[in-house]
């Protein structure tokens, strides 16, 4: 099957992630928009949730999320405040177990790996977490130097070759001493972004990359994010509620409310959905479905 | 509605035990990566212990010096100075001191000042999502951090420990030269009184309870959560729970030692 065949193909009940049918708990009303409908992209998913419920004490997060972020593609996950973007990212790495469901990555049950398989599929992911999490004891230099001392045996001139040149794309080659308290946030945010690249992992995870950053900054890293992806591929997902980074660097799209996806699919597609809440968020519209509830 | 009222009652218990139920979970996960390989806190353990002693020894020295003066030297030489029998204060030290106050003087002051450290630093590490980052890098947390700090406050207690006798004893000399009496029954009762079980029963306990402290700290710093307010909040915790820690493992502890070694009840 070509790939335009298999883009313009149905959704077929084999599909691993497919639209979500059960009814929900607070009533159907509340789930209205939530078409759950994932439109295929051709290539196999890199990372897959199967009706994955969390809850943290009584406030439930996730409520039966389907999903399936392609490989090769940067993915963003749109969605309002709170709706649990941050929290599937903590999924897919590990550091939050699903109550009920499944998180596959690259076909691996991540619940049910054993501690050691955990660090060891952790390698395959670079993270950039909200506010950069570099190591406040470390300099600039020594945070993006890090995970090559652990996880590789080159030499201290190979790291610090690579390192610098990490630095060098993201802007930060004369910030190496400093230490990350000394650094702005949008300096923490690109060094971390340098931290998360170094391995060169298959799957790279933004939380969202542009808080915090001018529009200028937040263009910038955008470009970076695309120029970094096309030299080196892989899964990408970048969690975001602005639209104008999804416009920038979204391959594909899932729009996540209420704990399950709303509708997800090939950016373009997404852009010019019929759903009334899709339109609404992804419009930047006060009018919609979505109010300040 | 009375379901909601008996939910409420009983959620801080459920919490309460969970919480323990997840320490002892720590507990094990950490003696068992402290053993196994590879073992690359070596370095941390060092400046831990290091950053523990630089900032111990000296509220330890006031806080034993100070106590075994006021609490059993002067207290109780005032009682045995009525009998015309303050020789025996020796003797008293080795009960009071050596068994009781020198580990807890010990483990007060580790868990105020060295604890509470640990659990800020670890708090203020997880609300910058550090802890996060070490573990997606594919770095245990558990055996880089809590490790090297379960290792480094054990070793710090049970050596500061005999530091704590040394100048807890040194308050008794205090208390009977106030009383203008000679050092040489002092010192006679208190070798008739003190055996080679009192020692290592002593730093025994005392090593216990860093490993407590240890725990409940790095465990509180760790689950910290609700940005800088939560992680004053857990430091309030982790001593809390690492004082009731501390008296319930010394009656433990001191009922088994006496039951297990019936000769130090006999007071000579």
């Amino acid at each position: 099957m070509s790939e335009e065949e298999k883009a313009d193909r149905p959704i077929e009940p084999s599909d691993r992630v497919k639209v979500v049918q059960e009814s929900a708990p607070g009533g159907a009303e509340e789930y209205r928009w939530h078409t759950g409908l994932n439109r295929p992209t051709g290539v196999p998913d890199a990372i897959e949730f199967i009706d994955v419920h969390k809850a943290f004490g009584r406030n439930k997060i996730l409520k039966g999320l389907n999903l399936g972020l392609p490989e090769g593609k940067i993915s963003m996950i749109l969605g309002p405040s709170g709706t649990g973007k941050s929290v599937c990212i903590k999924h897919m790495v590990g550091l939050l177990y699903p109550d009920d469901g499944d998180v596959l990555v690259h076909g691996e049950s991540v619940p049910n790996l054993r501690d050691e398989e955990l660090f060891e599929m952790r390698k395959k992911f670079g993270v950039l977490f909200q506010d950069g999490a570099l190591f406040g004891s470390m300099n600039l230099l020594d945070n993006v130097a890090f995970p090559l001392r652990q996880h590789t045996d080159k030499s201290e001139d190979e790291i610090m070759g690579i390192v610098n040149a990490r630095l060098a794309e993201v802007g930060l080659t004369e910030a190496g001493d400093k230490m990350p308290n000394e650094l702005s946030g949008g300096m923490r945010k690109r060094a971390g972004f340098a931290r998360a690249l170094v391995l060169d992992p298959d799957i790279v995870l933004f939380d969202e990359p542009d808080s915090g950053l001018d529009p200028v900054r937040t263009a910038l890293l955008c470009e970076l994010i695309q120029e970094i992806h096309e030299e080196n591929g892989g899964a990408y997902t970048v969690i975001t509620h602005d639209i104008m980074s999804a416009r920038r660097v979204a391959e594909y799209i899932a729009v996540l409310w209420r704990g399950r996806i709303v509708e997800a699919g090939p950016a373009e597609e997404l852009f010019n959905s019929d759903n009334d809440f899709v339109r609404q968020f992804l419009s930047g519209s006060a009018q919609g479905p979505l109010g300040m509830e | 509605m009375a379901r909601s009222v008996a939910d409420r009652s009983i959620a801080p218990a459920r919490d309460f035990f969970e919480q323990v139920g997840d320490m002892m979970i720590l507990t094990g996960k950490t003696i068992v990566s402290a053993v196994r390989p590879p073992f690359p806190y070596g370095g941390e353990f060092i400046l831990q212990f290091l950053f523990a002693l630089r900032l111990c020894w000296f509220p330890l020295l006031i806080s034993t010096v100070a106590f075994g003066y006021g609490a059993p030297g002067l207290q109780a030489a005032n009682f045995l100075v009525l009998f015309g029998a303050l020789d025996r204060l020796g003797g008293f030290f080795v009960l009071a001191s050596i068994r009781e106050f020198a580990p807890l003087v010990t483990a007060i002051v580790l868990a105020g000042v060295a604890g509470t450290a640990i659990t800020a630093d670890l708090g203020a590490r997880k609300i910058r999502e550090e802890l996060d980052a070490l573990q997606v890098l594919g770095v245990d947390p558990v055996k880089n951090l809590v490790v090297p700090r379960f290792l480094a406050l054990m070793l710090v207690t049970g050596l500061f420990d005999i530091y704590a006798l040394l100048f807890g004893i040194f308050g008794g000399i205090l208390a009977t030269l106030v009383y203008h009496a000679p050092l040489g029954p002092f010192w006679a009762t208190f070798f008739t009184n003190a055996s080679v079980t009192d020692l290592w029963g002593s730093i025994l306990k005392c090593t216990c309870y860093g490993a407590i402290i240890a725990i409940v700290c790095c465990y509180k710093g760790m689950t910290a959560s609700g940005g800088a307010a939560g992680v004053g909040r857990a430091v309030n915790q982790a001593v809390v729970i690492s004082f009731l820690g501390i008296f319930a493992f010394n009656y433990v502890f001191t009922q088994t030692l006496l039951a297990t070694h019936p000769e130090i009840n006999v007071i000579r």
